[in-house]
């Protein structure tokens, strides 16, 4: 495994886009039993105040996760993950995620942690609508000599 | 109906108190139908023989499931549903079950190991704490959750603090 390689702080990592829809809010709204009007009732949350039904935040933490898992890979452990909702999302909405390499640090032995600082955009105004932060332990092997300097 | 000083006062009186709850047995179907739902692909969410080879009992749920789920039980009645569609006595200690409207303001989730599945989950929730604040839509509570989430032998699986938004 050498994708890391090249790691380091500051580092800025490739984007992931979510193409949400209203099927999808649906699915993930019946998977998760969430009931909140705000996700399938867009008279409701139009009365709320948005244009049309929302993405949950628990999918927008969803979208951040796989970020994390499919660019560490299968040998890595995602430890930790924050997720601050800013603004939402409607359904509908691409939502694209950028991390940035914000440390990377020793960890157990043979093994590095590298903390991200994530952000989603919407596509349509460019406007964040999620900010995060995830830790993940992978393999010491996959990082470079100095990756940490 | 709207959060006033009755609704941080009824808040405030949870804080600290645990409530413990056994959540039951994580299905493969729930955590397939999980993933389907969140787009993805990976066989180790999907594919039991794929998950065996990696050393797991059954299919692992994607890491953000547990705390993804809102309800898991069949239900409350109609009648007991705010009107904002939530359920009204579920997972939300101290917030009434009428007349407050509840959104989700984000989470810290630490992923302490693998949900596979058939994996017994028990759960334990405390409010941490109550926050006024006010917003464009009028006044609004914050309220901080800790949720800890264990296996049947009492072991850690994740745990998290979740933010959320009553109005």
């Amino acid at each position: 495994m050498t994708v890391h390689q090249e790691l380091r702080t500051g580092s800025v990592l490739a984007p992931q886009t979510n193409q949400t829809s209203i099927t999808q809010v649906f699915r993930y709204s019946a998977a998760t039993w969430n009931t909140h009007r705000i996700h399938y009732d867009k008279e409701f949350a139009i009365k709320e105040g948005y244009p049309d039904v929302l993405v949950q935040s628990h999918l927008h933490g969803a979208f951040l996760t796989k970020y994390c898992t499919d660019w560490s890979g299968r040998d890595a452990h995602l430890m930790d993950l924050s997720l601050r909702v800013r603004r939402f999302a409607v359904a509908g909405e691409s939502l694209t995620i950028v991390g940035t390499v914000s440390a990377v640090r020793a960890g157990g032995e043979g093994r590095a942690l590298v903390d991200l600082a994530l952000v989603e955009t919407r596509g349509s105004d460019q406007e964040i609508c999620v900010e995060g932060s995830a830790t993940i332990d992978l393999p010491l092997t996959w990082l470079a000599d100095g990756a940490w300097s | 109906m709207a959060v006033d000083d009755a609704v941080r006062e009824a808040l405030e009186l949870e804080v600290g108190v645990e409530h413990v709850e056994v959540l039951g047995e994580v299905s493969a179907t729930l955590t397939r139908r999980y993933a389907a739902a969140v787009g993805e692909r990976d066989p180790l969410f999907h594919d039991v023989a794929y998950a065996q080879s990696l050393g797991y009992a059954n299919v692992v749920a994607p890491p953000n499931f547990l705390p993804g789920i809102i309800c898991w039980t069949e239900g409350a009645p109609y009648d007991r549903l705010r009107e904002d569609g939530t359920e009204g006595d579920t997972h939300l200690p101290g917030v009434p079950a009428k007349g407050v409207r509840v959104m989700g303001g984000g989470e810290e989730m630490h992923f302490t190991r693998a949900v596979v599945a058939g994996v017994v989950v028990t759960r334990r929730t405390v409010l941490l704490d109550v926050t006024p604040r006010d917003s464009r839509q009028g006044p609004m509570l914050v309220a901080r959750y800790a949720d800890h989430y264990l296996d049947d032998t009492g072991d850690e699986l994740l745990r998290s603090v979740r933010t959320v938004l009553l109005r």
